[in-house]
């Protein structure tokens, strides 16, 4: 018992890594529901595409910081291509439609990903120079998990600045509030709607590569993560950027602490916090409405 | 929106048509597929049904209709091995069942609309499915619950031994036809057409007077009946209750079936059901990536069959003499 | 069964109707019995289910399933007792309904009579309950040890070894080799798998000497260990031993690595897979980490060496543990269909209960009581990086042991009739 407070404190550290990576997954998820008013059933199939073509450029380049950089812009640009050429025409015909077609995809990606780099999982080293601990004082951690936390926190900062610094942040917050004004301001909603699936895309397929190391690749990765997004999403209030930040850090710690005292319910606990949280403000943490 | 009116303008033989198509349906099916295959697309059927009475027909779209199903099957799975109870007395603890969890769900979730409506049925499905994990001395846990019965359908005169397959299949079908009727006498119903209105728009069905959220906790409850009785008959199917049977992808299983074959029509969903499982069925046999093409004839759908089924059906009968106007709006629900 | 023919199912309808009228409601019974209990016409093929897991959380496992069994059958020249075997194989997907479904399919339509598979318990013991009412021979490789324990019967047999053998064989070789490592924690697979195992770790444990100071068990599916590692770590034991599977166990292995247990102190996977899992994880990740495991390549017999020869030659890798269990269980039954000279069932059951002999993993047999076959387990260590050979030179196979489970812990009480 002596050593429960830095088990406690390491505990909190563990959540809030997992916490970030879950708040790029549900920002990115977040900003397409709130701008497309669509729940992107493919978010974790971008995701996992993501990892994947970490691994791709890591084996032709041996470079993990290339594999950063361009991984997510591939994904970037090839979800931006989809939205462009399949998803637009579907917008007319409702969002049911669209809810069905990411479904699609998702399944579609995702045995395309085991056709093309096979069932079997693999493992990603942390590059050589994030490898091996710190040394923190009260207790010693993983390099890499804190260069992951350092760099989503750095990505959520560059995108908050998108959003509030620039005029195209501001006409997509505007999007994200209401569509009717910003068409009628005579802005192309449509190029809106294709930047932020990219966007989405973008932040979804970086945490894959971030997590690649922590968690390794399946095929399923994409499956596995797609439940805790929504999560994040529905309590962070949809299409609210902070409210995705706050559930993703809520979710992450409430794991692993409960994995502390009651690891059987480490899973059970989340969604019973989700449907708690719902209950009593049902427009999620931050939401307006 | 003069359904009454039309209902009435009608030629007599109009209504019949669809069910005459169905029972032909019903007794060709198992020269299409394989029995159990056949069996288990009248299960999703009802289903389905049960859950277009909440998209369909009130505009809520459930995330969570696994829950119902789920406590359907464990209910008479459970009932079925411990108390050895007559077949019929398994559904209606089912049926039962489901309606409460649903009563118990709908009561928390159904003054949150639109998304949020969505991510509540979601996790209220995903809590469901880690209790049965969690209990597993009682459910079986992971492994589902194994060693439930069949037993024969005593009437009192006579004792219908359902255990051959194809016994099973009729009991099956004529459990789903009963459930169908049942289930469009509700949506025809003063009733349904309330729900109809509430989905239209809310703000005026509760201006006229009519509470809303009492209506719309009914239509859940009555899904959740039915969705609860279709679980049982799943369970008594296979044998065993998976816990799959509660795992929130069966919920999305339902939602795209439905979607395919279409929300606007009282039979789409059943369409979609047929196509769902024979597709799955047919082609898993023989390509081990077979969900890529399952992907792939979705898209097509999509694109080229909007409005799922019932729309292929409705460009067939144009080309037919018209039997009389549909009873259903041709738009589908819309969001929130 | 033969697909219901439109007559016979008009006839049946007719007579369903009837039974509301009350009418002709006997014959119908009967024409219903007749129908179900039709077996299929005596085909001169012999037709084999190998139900894999090709889709699911096992995806990944299916395809080397499938090479296994295939090259069993190869071996034969897909023939025993001069008929020709038809290889039948379905996807279970990973779930208990699926298979149901698809090996009742496969009865029916194809007239399987031995089902091999699947790969994961629970989805084998919904399986097994096909094969008791279908009266199909059943062979399974896997962590349950229901299936010869309180829900066997004739029908099922199983080719991994028992729990308790596992458990024997991973407490006595570790401490054999690290006899100052006493303290050990258990971080355990919650469902029936996982229990059953840590319950013969502690109570074998008991035996050896070993103290259990903590014991998490985490849900099936976890991909989150940070807490679990963070927990195991604060309570510092000289041990950590885990009761897991597939991506579970790669995901919990990876994670103490990240968390630097390993290399300095030990970790023991109790019941891997051994190559499929670990090829996924790199030679860093595996330093001092030890393997309990059904079979690893190295094995020296004679049917090994020359399993593992062959499906190099084929397949560019070595086989692991589910390639070697398909393979095993494919022999094992066709080697019965020829002492038994006969492809009926019964007959088949009968030369399996109390088969003895060499084969895959040495000397084996089966148990007539319990079905479950007796043979040897492995402990593996694995290698540092560089120590190895090539990259598939995993581990050092450092222990094997074959103490089978006491007779008074088994559940299984009655084996059943035919």
């Amino acid at each position: 018992m002596e050593n429960l407070i830095p088990t406690l404190t390491v505990q909190v550290f563990n959540g809030l890594v997992v916490g970030m990576l879950y708040a790029l997954i549900g920002i990115g998820l977040t900003l397409i529901l709130g701008l497309l008013d669509i729940p992107n059933f493919a978010h974790g199939a971008l995701y996992a595409l993501g990892a994947y073509l970490l691994v791709q450029i890591l084996g032709m380049t041996g470079s993990f910081w290339l594999g950063l950089l361009i991984a997510p812009i591939v994904v970037f640009i090839l979800s931006m291509i989809l939205e462009r050429l399949m998803i637009r025409p579907l917008y007319p015909v409702g969002t049911n439609y669209v809810l069905l077609f990411t479904f699609a995809v998702s399944v579609i990606v995702q045995e395309l990903i085991i056709i093309l780099w096979g069932p079997v999982g693999f493992s990603v080293l942390p590059p050589t120079m994030l490898a091996g601990s710190v040394e923190l004082g009260l207790f010693s951690y993983p390099r890499y998990h804190l260069f992951v936390m350092f760099v989503s926190v750095a990505v959520i900062f560059a995108l908050w600045l998108l959003l509030e610094r620039t005029r195209y942040g501001a006409i997509m917050r505007a999007g994200i509030e209401n569509k009717t004004m910003v068409s009628a301001l005579g802005i192309d909603v449509y190029r809106l709607f294709t930047v932020g699936f990219g966007l989405g895309a973008y932040l979804a397929a970086l945490a894959g590569v971030l997590i690649a190391p922590i968690r390794g690749l399946t095929p399923y990765m994409g499956v596995d993560i797609l439940p805790f997004a929504f999560v994040i999403v529905a309590l962070g209030g949809l299409g609210n950027i902070i409210g995705a930040i706050a559930a993703g850090l809520i979710i992450g710690v409430t794991q692993t602490l409960t994995t502390q005292f009651w690891p059987q319910g480490s899973t059970i606990t989340i969604f019973a916090v989700m449907a708690l949280i719902l209950l009593t403000r049902p427009q999620g943490l931050f939401g307006a409405r | 929106m003069g359904h009454a009116k039309v209902a009435k303008l009608r030629p007599q033989l109009g209504p019949i048509i669809p069910w005459v198509l169905l029972g032909v349906v019903v007794l060709i099916l198992p020269d299409l597929m394989r029995t159990t295959v056949a069996t288990e697309v009248w299960i999703f059927a009802i289903l389905a049904l049960a859950f277009n009475l909440l998209l369909g027909y009130t505009g809520l779209l459930s995330f969570g209709q696994a829950t119902f199903f789920g406590a359907g099957a464990y209910t008479a799975g459970l009932l079925l091995i411990h108390q050895r109870v007559h077949p019929l007395v398994a559904l209606a603890a089912a049926a039962l069942a489901g309606g409460l969890v649903a009563a118990l769900v709908g009561y928390l979730c159904i003054r949150r609309v639109g998304l949020y409506f969505i991510m509540l049925t979601f996790a209220f499905n995903l809590m469901a499915y880690f209790i049965v994990y969690q209990a597993s001395s009682i459910t079986g846990g992971v492994d589902g619950l194994p060693g439930v019965p069949r037993p024969p359908v005593n009437l009192q005169v006579i004792s219908w031994d359902i255990r051959p397959g194809v016994s099973y299949y009729l009991f099956v079908s004529l459990i789903f036809l009963a459930c169908a009727l049942a289930l469009k006498r509700v949506v025809d119903s003063p009733f349904g057409l309330v729900l109809q209105a509430i989905r239209e728009n809310e703000a005026r069905a509760a201006a006229l007077g009519y509470n809303t959220s009492a209506f719309k906790r009914l239509a859940f409850v009555i899904s959740g009946a039915f969705s609860g009785l279709a679980g049982a008959l799943y369970g008594m199917l296979f044998g065993i209750v998976p816990i799959d049977t509660i795992y929130w992808v069966t919920s999305g299983n339902v939602v795209f079936m439905t979607l395919i074959g279409g929300t606007s029509s009282f039979f789409g969903p059943v369409i979609g059901a047929i196509f769902f499982i024979w597709l799955a069925e047919t082609i898993s046999v023989r390509w081990e990536r077979w969900p890529l093409l399952f992907g792939l004839v979705f898209v097509l759908v999509i694109f080229f069959f909007r409005g799922g089924f019932v729309e292929v059906w409705r460009r067939l009968q144009a080309l037919l003499p018209r039997p009389g106007r549909k009873l259903e709006p041709d738009r589908g629900p819309t969001k929130d | 069964m033969q697909k219901v023919t439109r007559r016979e199912f008009l006839k049946l309808a007719g007579t369903a109707a009837g039974i509301i009228g009350l009418e002709s409601a006997a014959v119908g019974c009967q024409v219903a019995g007749q129908v179900g209990g039709a077996g299929p016409q005596p085909a001169p093929e012999i037709p084999m289910l190998g139900i894999w897991p090709f889709t699911g959380a096992f995806a990944d496992v299916g395809p080397v399933l499938d090479r296994g069994m295939s090259l069993a059958l190869e071996e034969w020249s897909y023939k025993v007792i001069g008929r020709p075997i038809k290889y039948v194989k379905r996807d279970d997907e990973t779930k208990a309904d699926t298979a149901t479904r698809r090996v009742e399919e496969a009865i029916e339509t194809e007239g399987v009579k031995y089902v091999i598979g699947p790969w994961s318990s629970g989805v084998a013991l919904a399986v097994s309950e096909v094969a008791k009412r279908r009266k199909v021979l059943h062979f399974f490789s896997g962590g349950t040890e229901d299936i010869s324990g309180k829900r066997c019967h004739r029908y099922s047999f199983q080719w991994a070894a028992h729990a308790y053998t596992a458990a024997d064989t991973v407490v006595k070789t570790f401490l054999r080799e690290n006899p100052g490592a006493k303290r050990w924690y258990l971080l355990i697979a919650d469902y029936a798998f996982g229990w059953s195992l840590e319950k013969y770790l502690k109570l074998v444990g008991e035996k050896y000497g070993v103290q259990v100071i903590g014991s998490d068990r985490h849900p099936l599916g976890e991909r989150e260990f940070s807490g679990y590692v963070s927990k195991a770590v604060g309570a510092r034991p000289d041990v950590v031993a885990m009761v897991n599977f597939g991506q579970d166990a790669i995901q919990a292995v990876r994670t103490f690595y990240n968390f630097g247990w390993q290399p300095k102190q030990p970790l023991i996977m109790s019941w891997s897979a051994g190559v499929e899992e670990l090829v996924q994880l790199e030679p860093e990740m595996r330093e001092n980490v030890w393997v309990g495991t059904n079979f690893y390549y190295t094995i020296d017999t004679p049917v090994a060496r020359e399993f593992v020869k062959r499906y190099r030659q084929k397949y560019n890798e070595p086989p692991g543990y589910a390639p070697a269990a398909a393979y095993g269980m494919t022999r094992l039954v066709l080697r019965a269909i020829e002492k038994a000279r006969s492809a009926e069932v019964p007959d088949v059951i009968q030369a399996l209960e109390g088969w003895e002999g060499e084969d895959l993993l040495g000397k084996m047999s089966i148990d007539p009581r319990t079905h479950q076959t007796l043979r040897p387990y492995f402990f593996l260590r694995c290698k540092k990086k560089a120590d190895m050979k090539d990259q598939w030179d995993f581990a050092d196979l450092i222990g094997i042991g074959d103490t089978p489970q006491p007779r008074e812990l088994n559940e299984c009480q009655d084996i059943g009739p035919l």
